[in-house]
């Protein structure tokens, strides 16, 4: 269960205020798949990054799961993300160095899995998001759309009890985004993971529980939008 | 304990790949500048220490044996030489002893004259001590026997025409001419040149030799030395037997080769390891530049990489780690250079020595000279990698990332 009260975070650039948050307050429940929704720059991406510990809000409350997480010190905050956190950032972020492969089995390595454990996750992920002949690629020698896929096996190999994605699908064609959405649904059926994931889409709402849409920093509305589980998942 | 062996482990995987995929030209220009101050951090030690190898060999090879046994104070010659010769024989481990008288003497040929230092010696005695005899360049060494012969060092024989620069020199002497010699009690006598010497050791190559019988013939001696040269079976042990020497009820002052130097080689020495210091202290400090500096520009344009790395959720201490084992790599691989380098310089030197006063130079690299450079490296590059991999490592993860 992931509660956010009262977040703001202000960028202060020499004398301009930018308010990229004024104020959100969401509760995401264990199992929830949460789509958020919104203008360019309406704070979307500043969000998520504050709910991935990645950014700290200049005012507000983030608990996870009972944890004060803004409390905790750097070292374990970098420990929660690597245990309990999968993160898709917008613009992908791999490492360059790294081939696909490696990639996708870093986090692996560090939480000390066995070398076929590893190995083994994470081929298994890199197929199903359709990229078993790529994993000895590079990020240069990968298309937008590969690089993101990477990104969201990177995200997933961990089986995270949190998925954090923003817009993963939007270097995707349809058909892609479609077999994305369907494995991101079957993980939150199955596995119970909370997702909070930002989109553009509107044809990506029939896979959400709930819509948060933000405006200029606030949230504009929320919408509840099924009980059922999506076709997609659990099949 | 685990998540310390996988984060090494993390650590050395995040080394390797970048130093896989990373500029390979920076990487072998970085190990190259690595061996080249590793060359400099061993070169001149083993040249120091290859000086004082040659300063000593020379003394104990040529001039005064291990040690000289010197009359006491107040006295000019050492009296009943040969009771005093046996009674040191007797001492295990040595293997030699050499009475000299020494006189200072002018030296006359074909209207030149030089004025130098003339020894009396028994010639067996002299060849159980000193190499003098096996660096004759023409004619041969004395005998016991010889009473009209006389030895003489190339320097003070000269060459034809040739000026030594203050040194004294014949100009020309050859074997089976006649020298005259002027004693200092005024007495004269004219040898016949037996041998001529060279043993590249100035003292030496200006001094010439008569037998002792026929010195103390002239100067009226008996059974007197000016000195007795010692020689042990190992070098590097002088004081050990000066006190055995001592304990046997000599009364005379011993001296080692080294105390009978005066100090000059300490004095050397002294200055050497000043020299030595500056230089050390500069090579390391162009290694510190050096390292920071490659490390500073490896980690400034894998700003947004470590941001990522610190996002996913890898520790800053495994990142900066990662960077400290690529320089613990690259130091490695230097100094590995490094030796193979040292290795070639030293045998070409063996083969085309350095020629010092005191005869050619050989670098004499030791073990610990080596082992120190090492360690001072690696001190030094683990240091100056930490410092730019731990700045890097703190930064706000987004601003990172943003690059
Ligand atoms: N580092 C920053 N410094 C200053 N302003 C920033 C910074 N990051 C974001 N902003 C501003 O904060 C606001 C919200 O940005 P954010 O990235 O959250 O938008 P977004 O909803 O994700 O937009 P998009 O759909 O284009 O990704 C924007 O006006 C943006 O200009
Ligand atoms: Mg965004």
């Amino acid at each position: 269960m992931i509660v956010a009260e009262n977040l703001t975070r202000v960028y202060t650039m020499g004398r301009v205020e930018v308010r990229a948050l004024a104020g959100v307050s969401l509760e995401v429940a264990k199992g929830e798949f949460v789509g958020i929704m919104g203008a360019s720059g309406s704070g979307k991406s500043t969000l998520l990054h504050i709910l991935g510990l990645l950014d700290r809000p200049t005012s507000g409350r983030v608990t996870i799961d009972g944890t004060d997480v803004l409390a905790l010190s750097d070292h374990r905050r970098t420990l929660f993300r690597l245990n309990r956190l999968g993160y898709v950032f917008q613009d992908y972020a791999l490492i360059g160095e790294l081939t696909a492969l490696e990639n996708v089995y870093l986090t692996s390595l560090v939480r000390g899995a066995s070398k076929t454990e590893y190995l083994e996750r994470s081929t298994d992920i890199l197929r199903r998001v359709g990229l078993g002949d790529r994993m000895d690629h590079r990020q240069s020698e990968l298309s937008g759309g590969e690089q993101q896929r990477v990104a969201i096996a990177r995200a997933l190999v961990n089986n995270p009890s949190i998925l954090l994605a923003d817009e993963p699908c939007a270097n995707l064609d349809s058909q892609t985004s479609k077999s994305i959405l369907d494995l991101f649904a079957r993980l939150n059926e199955e596995l119970d993971q909370t997702i909070v994931m930002v989109s553009h889409e509107d044809w990506h709402k029939e896979y959400f529980c709930r819509i948060v849409t933000l405006r200029d920093g606030l949230i504009g509305e929320m919408v509840e939008c099924r009980k059922e589980p999506h076709p997609g998942g659990g099949a | 304990m685990t998540a310390v062996f996988s984060g090494i482990k993390v650590s050395a995987f995040l080394a390797w790949k970048s130093i896989q995929r990373g500029s390979r030209g920076t990487l072998a220009l970085t190990i190259m500048i690595i061996a080249l101050i590793f060359v400099n951090l061993v070169f001149l030690p083993s040249i120091i220490s290859g000086v004082v190898v040659t300063f000593d060999a020379q003394s104990i090879d040529f001039d005064v044996g291990n040690l000289v046994i010197e009359p006491r104070e107040g006295s000019r010659y050492i009296d009943d030489a040969d009771s005093l010769q046996k009674k040191v024989e007797q001492i295990p481990g040595i293997t030699g002893t050499s009475p000299r008288i020494t006189a200072g003497a002018t030296f006359f040929y074909r209207g030149r004259n030089a004025a130098s230092t003339l020894y009396g010696i028994t010639p067996e005695d002299e060849r159980s001590v000193t190499r003098i005899a096996e660096y004759m360049t023409a004619g041969e060494f004395l005998s016991n026997g010889d009473t009209d012969s006389i030895i003489i060092g190339a320097t003070l024989a000269g060459m034809e025409g040739e000026e030594e620069g203050g040194l004294p020199s014949l100009q020309g002497v050859e074997v089976g001419d006649s020298v005259e010699v002027a004693y200092p009690n005024g007495l004269a006598r004219t040898y016949r040149v037996k041998g001529i010497f060279e043993t590249q050791s100035f003292g030496v190559d200006t001094a010439a030799f008569v037998t002792t019988r026929e010195m103390s013939e002239v100067l009226g001696l008996d059974n007197q030395a000016s000195a007795i040269l010692v020689k042990t079976a190992v070098n590097g042990r002088e004081e050990e037997y000066k006190r055995e020497i001592l304990s046997y009820g000599v009364q005379e002052d011993v001296l080692t080769f080294r105390e009978k130097s005066g100090g000059f080689v300490e004095q050397a020495i002294q200055s050497f390891n000043i020299i030595n210091a500056i230089s050390t202290l500069v090579s390391l400090i162009i290694a510190i530049v050096v390292v920071f500096i490659v490390i500073f520009i490896n980690t400034v344009n894998r700003r947004r990489q470590i941001g990522i790395l610190k996002a996913i959720g890898i520790d800053q201490q495994i990142i900066i780690n990662s960077y400290v084992l690529q320089v613990l790599f690259i130091t490695a691989v230097g100094a590995l250079a490094g030796i193979g380098l040292n290795a070639a310089v030293t045998t070409y030197l063996t083969a085309y020595p350095l020629v010092f006063p005191g005869g050619p130079v050989y670098p004499d690299v030791e073990a610990s000279a080596i082992l120190r450079s090492i360690a001072s490296l690696f001190a030094v590059s683990v240091v100056a990698g930490y410092i730019p991999a731990w700045r890097i490592a703190r930064e706000d993860i987004l601003t990172a990332i943003r690059g």
